[in-house]
């Protein structure tokens, strides 16, 4: 009897042992999302154990107290842990029936997981860096449109823009998993937004499919605080597939900051995860490609097509030449109605006098569709250094420069858009000789730039948004001091030829500082520029006379950036800049290497 | 480090949102039903989005990006039910497939009726001036014109 209270202790002990090992395992933490024996999950009730937010230890035991209870409504919102703990015999019941779980299962078919980018979009702040989310493939017949995409997004509400991102930044907005059809991706993205989708298939084991469901679900029953800039979108979706595969580690690689295209190439580099890339142009892509392989005669006819609903040259194109221009007319239409330039009955009308004549030519037409892409995997990392040296107004300095995120006009644009300027936190200290001092040169906070050039089909808006504080030499007394400055403006952009740019800007600009008299002046400047784009050379040239409300602010600045890209991830910038403020001019020579990491 | 991204992001955003009203809609239609229960601040928004009823009065040219999908957000239901609900967000794409007699709306729809698709399309393009006969069809009489060329 003595003997064996005694084995049974030590069985006990010993269970308890390999349990507690087993709550400290990647599996175990990832299937919580625990860090640092914290989980990013929030809702309550994804804990079982009062502490199980906190402890592993304990949420592992009361899961296993769970599924050895007869609490089967519970037990159906964690399958996936569930799989987790039968796999590795901590459990020897069986799972229950669940309705919904299984209809969900039901609906979806799955046949494989794919994870998605969508390109930037320059119009909407919070989508600049792109977007990540999931397709789970199915097996249903027909295509993948018929998949689902899973999407972590914040439920934002309509709060107004300033309320928006403050509660955005803060985390306070909760996020969740959703759930649409995949031609409603497809809607949103390629044919509302008109941005790219990149899908990259994963390379996951039946039993890896059927546990990411489950998780799926077991996460789709929560939410969490969601930080826009590092509990985001797709830093979720790391955590996913660290649950799936505890061994990829993703989370981990974005402590700070997650940006989309960054988890999406952190993806692509895991080993043995990804089997496959396909690439779904948006509508405006398609399009342009389209026109651009009409000869022009099609190109005459698509014009006159729609402005007229005809064209009379038909004798002159073949039957394949002209359903290339209905069909391109087709989509311009769809283009241009939901860009709102169309009314309804007008577009309707469009739209059926260009299928009604396509449909009368029974052939296919000759254009292939667009399958290649600027694909977003080619692009430079994320964060930049730059180390360089020059003279500004006859004083040697040497200065680095470093930038968390993300591209500037001048910068490799291969697998980003051309002509999207996103800096965000850039700090350049300098060294100048003759001082001998180390001074905070420039910290910008944040410059966008969007330069994409209007056409006869597409009307987009140019504009930049600056604010940044910068090291300022009164020339009065000469003393240095800092202003903040803060610029908005907008126009216009024009392409001379595909690499040849020019463009104008009208902004308004305030300036503060305790170096200026009465701290600050408001300004009204133009810029016009060109942006020559010779795939290793980028020159940007710009000019911009500035109207003050004060004569310090009174100035003309002129710019040349060039840059000859070396490699993905290194390139050699130099700037000249010359400012002519009242008969006291600044000139400054700079060359410097620019590493992105 | 993470009070300065605060700072700068919150600029940011109120430089660039205040410029931009539309907040981005990250709002799809809802996991699995326990994820709303006893959430009522969400409800009404994933209902604001969700301008579909299943009733069908999509017409062509307000269809595209509603967000058609049922209270699960789901490819759910029996054939007619999925064609209608296909059809329905995605009737532009069709019309432009079916006037050429291919592309992935066919193969999708045929996929759905469980049809041949290289037999499907072609009956599907002979007839389109039938089955698109005025410019504001409605997805329920599409629905059910596609179906019954698909069974003749």
């Amino acid at each position: 009897m003595r003997w064996g209270l005694l084995v049974l202790l030590l069985c006990m002990a010993s269970e308890a042992a390999a349990n507690d090992d087993f709550a400290e395992s990647d599996a175990w933490l990832a299937v919580g999302h625990y860090h640092n024996n914290k989980s990013s999950i929030d809702s309550e009730n994804f804990f079982l154990a009062e502490n199980g937010k906190t402890n592993p230890q304990a949420e592992l035991q009361a899961t296993i107290e769970l599924f050895n209870s007869d609490d089967n409504e519970k037990k159906c919102l964690f399958p996936s842990r569930y799989l987790l703990l039968k796999k590795n015999g901590l459990i020897n019941t069986d799972f229950p029936d669940c309705d919904e779980y299984e209809k969900f299962r039901q609906d979806l078919q799955p046949a494989g997981v794919t994870l998605l980018f969508t390109d930037a979009y320059m119009n909407n702040p919070s989508s600049m860096f792109g977007h990540t989310l999931f397709r789970i493939d199915t097996k249903r017949k027909g295509t993948q449109m018929l998949a689902h995409g899973a999407n972590y997004g914040a439920f934002t509400g309509d709060n107004p823009g300033a309320l928006y991102a403050i509660l955005g930044l803060t985390g306070g907005y909760y996020g969740g998993f959703t759930v649409k059809p995949y031609y409603d991706i497809i809607n949103t993205y390629n044919n509302i937004e008109n941005r790219d989708i990149w899908e990259l298939n994963l390379d996951l084991t039946p039993q890896e499919l059927d546990f990411f469901v489950a998780h799926l679900w077991e996460i789709g029953q929560t939410q969490s605080r969601y930080y826009f800039l590092s509990r985001n979108c797709s830093y979720m979706l790391m955590e996913m597939l660290d649950a799936v595969r505890p061994s990829l580690k993703l989370a981990e690689q974005f402590p700070v900051h997650a940006i989309p295209l960054d988890t999406f190439k952190a993806a692509y580099r895991a080993d043995n995860l990804v089997k496959g890339i396909n690439y779904r142009p948006s509508r405006q892509n398609k399009i342009k490609h389209r026109y651009n392989l009409m000869n022009d005669e099609q190109k005459s006819a698509y014009n006159q097509f729609l402005n007229s609903g005809n064209f009379n040259t038909k004798n002159n194109l073949s039957k394949a030449q002209q359903v290339d221009v209905y069909e391109t007319a087709y989509q311009y239409v769809q283009y241009q109605y939901i860009a709102k330039n169309l009314e309804l009955n007008e577009y309707r009308k469009q739209s059926f006098d260009a299928l009604r004549n396509r449909n009368a030519l029974k052939e296919k037409g000759s254009i292939a569709e667009l399958e290649k892409g600027n694909s977003p995997l080619k692009a430079h990392e994320s964060m930049r250094v730059v180390a360089g040296a020059g003279i500004r107004n006859g004083e040697a300095f040497q200065e680095i420069a470093y930038r968390p995120a993300y591209q500037s006009l001048t910068d490799n644009n291969l697998g980003l858009p051309k002509g999207a300027e996103i800096n965000f936190l850039e700090t350049k200290l300098r060294h100048y000789d003759n001082q001998n001092n180390l001074v905070l040169q420039n910290f910008d906070l944040l410059t966008i730039r969007s330069i994409s050039p209007i056409d006869k089909m597409f009307k987009p808006i140019s504009f930049q948004i600056k604010a940044n504080v910068e090291r300022w030499q009164n020339p009065k007394d000469e003393k240095f001091g800092y202003l903040g400055n803060l610029s908005v403006g907008s126009g216009g952009t024009y392409a001379f030829s595909d690499w040849l740019w020019g463009f104008m800007l009208i902004n308004t600009k305030a300036a503060y500082g305790g170096a200026l008299p009465h701290n600050s002046w408001l300004a009204m400047s133009a810029n016009a520029g060109i942006f020559a784009d010779f795939e290793k050379w980028k020159i940007l040239a710009e000019i911009e006379p500035q109207w003050a409300s004060q004569k310090l602010g009174q100035k003309v600045t002129y710019k040349i950036e060039a840059n000859y890209v070396l490699d993905t991830n290194w390139a050699i910038g130099g700037n000249i800049l010359a400012e002519n403020n009242y008969g006291d001019d600044t000139e400054e020579f700079s060359l410097g290497l620019r590493y992105y990491f | 480090m993470k009070k300065l991204y605060l700072l700068s992001a919150v600029a940011a955003g109120v430089l660039a949102l205040s410029t931009n009203a539309n907040a981005y809609d990250s709002t799809g239609c809802g996991l699995g039903s326990m994820a709303w229960r006893g959430q009522s601040g969400i409800v009404p928004q994933v209902l604001a989005v969700t301008t579909n009823n299943i009733f069908g009065t999509q017409t062509f040219g307000i269809s595209t990006g509603t967000s058609g999908c049922d209270p699960n957000g789901r490819v759910t239901g029996g054939t007619g039910r999925m064609l209608l609900a296909f059809l329905e967000n995605n009737m532009e794409q069709f019309a432009m497939d079916a006037a050429a007699g291919q592309g992935e709306t066919l193969t999708t729809v045929a996929g759905i009726l469980n049809v041949d698709e290289g037999e499907f399309s072609a009956k599907i393009q002979n007839n389109f001036g039938t089955l698109f006969a005025s410019n504001d069809v409605d997805a329920v009489d599409l629905t059910l014109s596609v179906m019954q060329l698909a069974k003749a």
